[in-house]
Order: structure tokens, then sequence, then C-alpha cells
């Protein structure tokens, strides 16, 4: 389902399709977070993506109507050249995920592995400063949003 | 959890990883291929995406909490790269239609 989700997503000639296929890939890998006991990060990606993020994607796309996607490219080679450089990436990561050897788990207890409360114990004691540091990333990118998107003034 | 065990048994890690890697993939295909701004990020917040798959299948592979803890901060560098990428784009739709980034060109400092 995501990996359909996805081909609609490069697929499809109309943006807003794209963004729709797009909420599709989110909750099917928001299921498979659940799946891999991350009930925390499931309620954040579907919150955070399939809600905030997308919603502001449809926003823009609303606002400045429905642009169609020019069939021709300015460059000559370029889906040869992105064929050849996709099939060489594919590889390598393939390469990198078949050398894959797991050492011995944490002996972690499951029933509490990826709740709110062990998540938020692990982002509060150890990891706090690189929390604070996502908080004031969020308030520059808030800033810069702003700034950029303000009417501009002709100052004379 | 009704028993379900990742590596064990029922469910193996490497289909996840497996997923990962197709989705990081075609979005890279979309990043090359699409001319649109807008779709070009939308293929990289599903690269991003891919990765984040990544991160909490390890995971949980390993049982340590470190990577869904990164997996979040992940999250939110890509909402805040949405929110600039799009205030950036609705400033260059505002002056012109653009429906080619190779248009774009040239955007100097």
């Amino acid at each position: 389902m995501a990996v359909v989700g996805a081909v609609g997503v490069i697929s499809f000639h109309e943006p807003i399709r794209s963004v729709l296929s797009l909420v599709v890939v989110m909750i099917a890998l928001g299921i498979l977070f659940l799946l891999l006991s991350a009930q925390f990060i499931f309620v954040a990606q579907i919150i955070v993506y399939a809600g905030a993020v997308m919603v502001l994607f449809l926003f823009v796309i609303a606002l400045f109507g429905p642009a169609r996607e020019l069939a021709r490219a300015n460059l000559r080679f370029q889906s040869w050249l992105a064929a050849v450089f996709v099939l060489a990436l594919l590889i390598v990561i393939w390469t990198m995920l078949s050398g894959v050897q797991y050492r011995q788990p944490d002996t972690t207890d499951l029933s509490v592995f990826g709740t709110v409360q062990s998540i938020a114990v692990g982002l509060f004691t150890t990891y706090l400063y690189p929390f604070e540091l996502t908080s004031l990333l969020l308030l520059v990118a808030a800033i810069g949003a702003i700034y950029l998107s303000r009417k501009k003034v002709d100052d004379q | 959890m009704s028993g379900m065990s990742i590596g064990g048994s029922e469910l193996d890690a490497s289909w996840f990883l497996i997923l990962s890697a197709i989705l990081f993939t075609i979005g890279a295909v979309g990043v090359l291929v699409r001319r649109n701004p807008l779709v070009i990020l939308i293929c990289i917040e599903l690269m991003l995406n891919a990765v984040n798959l990544t991160l909490v299948t390890f995971s949980r592979q390993l049982q340590n909490l470190e990577g869904q803890l990164f997996t979040l901060m992940s999250i939110t560098v890509a909402a805040a790269e949405a929110v600039v990428g799009l205030a950036i784009l609705v400033d260059i739709f505002r002056t012109r239609d653009v429906e080619d980034v190779d248009e774009l060109s040239e955007m100097k400092g």
C-alpha cells in the first residue's frame, strides 16, 4: 500500500493528486510504526505529517491553482541519467542493507517500549539538549516563514 | 503487544528495511524526474519518511529507544524544512507563474 502510494506520488501529473497519494503513504507508514511498537511516533506521524504538513501543501496548491506539469524536459538525457543514477543508488542501499548484522538486543521491557512515558524519560534526561535545540529550530523556521511570506512593503 | 516478535519468528525486520529502501528510491526518482518544484518538495518528504522507517525498524530490532527519539527530531526537522520551502515557493509564485525548476536557475544570494 505504501509502495502504491509512493508510485502515485511521482506518476500523477497534477500536484494535488501527488499530495493525496503522499497522505496514503504517510498513513501506511504510521501503521507500520505502530506495528514496530512505536506508538508515540505513530501519533506524531499522523498529526504532524498526515495532518499539518499535508494541509500546508494543499493550501499552497489551492492558493496558486492546479498548475499542470509540462511534459517536455529541457535536459535531453535527463530521464536516462536519472534511471542510471537511481539504479546505482538502489544497488548501494541494497548492499548496505544486506550486510546488516544485528547485535544482541538490549534487554528492554517490551511492554513499555515506545510508550509516551519511556520516550519522555529519554527526551528530557539524556537528550534534553538536542530537544531544546529542536525547539529553537522550530522557532527559527516559524520566523523565517513569516519573513518570507509577508507582504512586501515599498519603503519610499 | 500480542506476542509479535520482529527478528524472531513472525515478522522479519528486513522486510521493513526493503520497503524503506524502495520508498527512498522512489523519492529519489521523483526528485530527479519531476519538474514542478512543489512535487519535488513532496518527494523530499517521501525520502525523509523512508529514513524514519529505517530508524524505527532498527530501534525496534535492537530494542533501543534512541532510534525513536532521533525519529522525533527528524520529523521536527522535516516539518521545519517543509514550512520554509513552501514559504520560498509562495514568495516565488507570487511574482510569476513557475512550472519548471529550470526557470529558477537565476536565483543568486
